[in-house]
C-alpha cells in the first residue's frame, strides 16, 4: 500500500498538469477565435464606411419594394438606448423601409412608443394605418412594437379561442378537431386577440449574439435573420449591406429540400 | 486522425458543451450540382454520409441531444419524383440502421422520429417505428429526426392535442396554459436547443423550431451539408462557448 502512494501522487500530479495544459490550450483557442472576430470586425467596419461613402457601386441602389416587412430585434440592454433606436428608425426611413416591427423581449420599447413615434418624423403605429399591406406610395414608416407577450402567450390566448369553439361543437369528446384546428384558424384567432400575423421578410438582430430572443414564433417561418452586432456601434453601411443582400435572396418556401 | 480528433475534442470539452444541437441540413442538391453528380439522390446520399460523421463527433464530444431537420412539412410541395426519391433513400438508410442496431453496433444511440408521420408512406412509417423500438432502451446520444415537420404544423398539432385532452379531462378548468401546449409538442421529449447550425449559407430557420429557439445561438455556415466537417462543428461550439455567459443570463431572466 505504501509503495502505491507515491505512484498515486505522481499520477495525480500528472493529471493536474495535463488538465492545466488542456485549459491553457482551450484559452489559447479562444484567443484565436477572438482575434478572428476582431479582424473580421475591422474589415466589416472598413467596408461599411466605404458603402456609406458610396464607394461600392452595387450598394447604391436597393430594390426596397422586395422588403415589405422588416423586423428589428433588440437585446434588452440596447433597447434602453432609445436615442439609438430612434436613429436606426430614421436610417430605415431614409432607405425607404415602410414597415418595421421593433421587438425586445421585456417590452421596454412598447413603454417608450409614444416618445419614439414623436421623435421619428413621419412615423405612425402600424395598427393605425388600417391597411393590410403598406402601399408603396405611402410616405413615412409604420412601426409595430412587439414583445414576448406577443409570442407564446398570444398563441395560448388564440388557442383558448379555438378551445371554446371546439367545446361548442356538438360532441367535442368524439371530435378530433380537424374542422377547428388548422393553420388558418389559428391565424384568424391570433388576429382576434389583436396580433399581427404578417411574416417579416428580414430580421435584423442588434445584440451580442445571433438569436431571435423570443420573437413571435408563429411569424418567423422563412424570415432571413441577420446579426448586426451592437446597436451602440451600428453603422449605416452595414444596414444598407444587410438589406441589399436580402433583396438578392431567392426564397424557395419549402420547395428545396432541407436534407 | 482519430487521435488528433480526440485531442481536439478533449481541449474543446474544457469549456461548456451545448446540451442540445440542432442541425438544419441544407445544401445536398447544390452539392450534387457542384460536383456534377447526375443521380437524383446523389446529393442526399452524400448528405447521409455527413450525418454519420456528425453524429459520431457529437457522441465523442458527449452532446446529449441532437436534432436533425431531415424533411420539412413544406417539402412535400416538391416534384413527386423528387419526394419519392428522398423517401426511398430514407427507407433504405433506416433499414440499414435497423440492421446495425439489431447486430449491436448502435448501443449508444437512441433514435426518435418526430413530425407528421402520417404523411409518410406505410413502409417508411413502419421502418421508422421499428428503428425507434430497437433503439428505445439505448442510453447515450438521443437523435431526434424531424420528418414532415414544421413549427407551424407542430403548434397547430399541439393546440389540437391539448384541446382534445382538456375536453376529455372534465376535472380541470377549460383553459389552456403554455405548459399544456408545450407538453403536446413533438419536441417535448428534448430540451430546447442551445445551438442551431444551418449549413448552406442561408440565414433563415425555414419553419424549424422557431418556438424552441428563443435562447439558442443561431449559427450559419457557408459549407453545404455534405461538406460539413470537424472544424465547422468545432468553430460553432467555440462560438457557443464565447456566448455562454450571455445565453445563460438570458435564460435566467425568463
Amino acid at each position: 500500500m505504501d509503495s502505491n502512494d507515491p505512484m498515486l501522487l505522481l499520477s495525480s500530479r500528472i493529471g493536474q498538469i495535463g488538465d492545466l495544459g488542456l485549459d491553457l490550450l482551450w484559452r489559447f483557442l479562444h484567443i484565436i477565435v477572438t482575434l478572428c472576430h476582431i479582424v473580421s470586425g475591422i474589415f466589416e467596419a472598413i467596408q461599411s464606411y466605404a458603402i456609406s461613402l458610396g464607394l461600392i457601386q452595387k450598394y447604391s441602389s436597393i430594390d426596397i419594394e422586395k422588403l415589405r416587412c422588416l423586423a428589428v430585434v433588440l437585446d434588452i440592454e440596447v433597447a434602453r438606448d432609445v436615442a439609438k433606436v430612434v436613429e436606426l428608425l430614421q436610417w430605415l426611413k431614409t432607405i425607404g423601409v415602410k414597415q418595421v416591427g421593433l421587438f425586445d423581449s421585456q417590452g421596454l420599447l412598447k413603454k417608450s412608443k409614444d416618445m419614439i413615434l414623436e421623435m421619428v418624423p413621419g412615423s405612425m403605429l402600424l395598427q393605425e394605418t388600417g391597411e393590410k399591406d403598406i402601399s408603396p406610395d405611402r410616405k413615412g414608416i409604420a412601426i409595430e412594437f412587439i414583445s414576448s407577450s406577443d409570442n407564446k402567450e398570444a398563441v395560448v390566448k388564440a388557442a383558448n379561442i379555438l378551445l371554446q369553439r371546439h367545446l361548442k361543437a356538438s360532441h367535442p369528446e368524439k371530435d378530433e378537431g380537424d374542422n377547428v384546428f388548422t393553420e388558418s384558424h389559428l391565424n384568424e384567432a391570433l388576429r382576434v386577440v389583436g396580433e399581427n400575423v404578417h411574416v417579416p421578410d428580414l430580421m435584423l438582430v442588434y445584440g451580442p449574439v445571433r438569436s431571435h430572443l423570443g420573437f413571435p414564433a408563429w411569424r418567423l417561418r422563412y424570415t432571413e435573420i441577420v446579426h448586426m452586432g451592437s446597436l451602440k456601434y451600428m453603422r449605416y453601411g452595414s444596414l444598407l449591406k444587410a438589406i441589399h443582400k436580402f433583396t438578392g435572396v431567392r426564397q424557395n418556401y419549402g420547395k428545396s429540400f432541407l436534407f | 486522425m482519430t487521435v488528433m480528433r480526440r485531442f481536439i475534442f478533449k481541449v474543446l470539452c474544457v469549456g461548456p458543451i451545448p446540451n442540445h444541437i440542432s442541425f438544419i441540413m441544407d445544401g445536398n442538391r447544390r452539392f450534387a450540382k457542384k460536383h456534377n453528380l447526375q443521380d437524383l439522390d446523389a446529393g442526399h446520399r452524400a448528405g447521409f454520409v455527413s450525418v454519420t460523421h456528425v453524429l459520431q463527433y457529437c457522441q465523442e464530444i458527449e452532446v446529449p441531444y441532437v436534432t436533425l431537420y431531415a424533411f420539412g412539412h413544406d417539402n412535400f410541395r416538391r416534384e413527386p419524383e423528387e419526394v419519392k426519391c428522398v423517401m426511398d433513400l430514407m427507407l433504405e438508410k433506416i433499414e440499414l440502421t435497423i440492421d446495425q442496431a439489431i447486430s449491436g453496433n448502435l448501443n449508444k444511440l437512441k433514435v426518435i422520429f418526430i413530425g407528421d408521420l402520417n404523411m409518410l408512406n406505410e413502409r417508411l412509417k413502419a421502418a421508422a417505428q421499428r428503428l425507434m423500438e430497437v433503439t428505445e432502451e439505448n442510453k447515450g446520444l438521443m437523435v431526434v429526426v424531424c420528418v414532415a415537420y414544421s413549427t407551424s404544423h407542430e403548434i397547430v398539432h399541439a393546440i389540437r392535442e391539448s384541446c382534445v385532452r382538456k375536453c376529455g379531462d372534465g376535472d380541470s378548468p377549460q383553459v389552456l396554459e403554455v405548459s399544456d401546449i408545450e407538453e403536446c409538442m413533438y419536441t417535448s421529449i428534448v430540451p430546447d436547443p442551445a445551438l442551431v447550425i444551418r449549413t448552406g449559407g442561408r440565414d433563415r430557420l425555414s419553419n424549424f423550431m422557431t418556438w424552441q429557439t428563443s435562447r439558442s445561438l443561431l449559427h450559419t455556415t457557408a459549407a453545404l451539408w455534405p461538406e460539413l466537417g470537424l472544424w465547422h462543428l468545432v468553430w460553432a461550439i467555440l462560438k457557443f462557448q464565447r456566448m455562454q455567459n450571455y445565453l445563460q443570463k438570458k435564460q435566467k431572466l425568463d
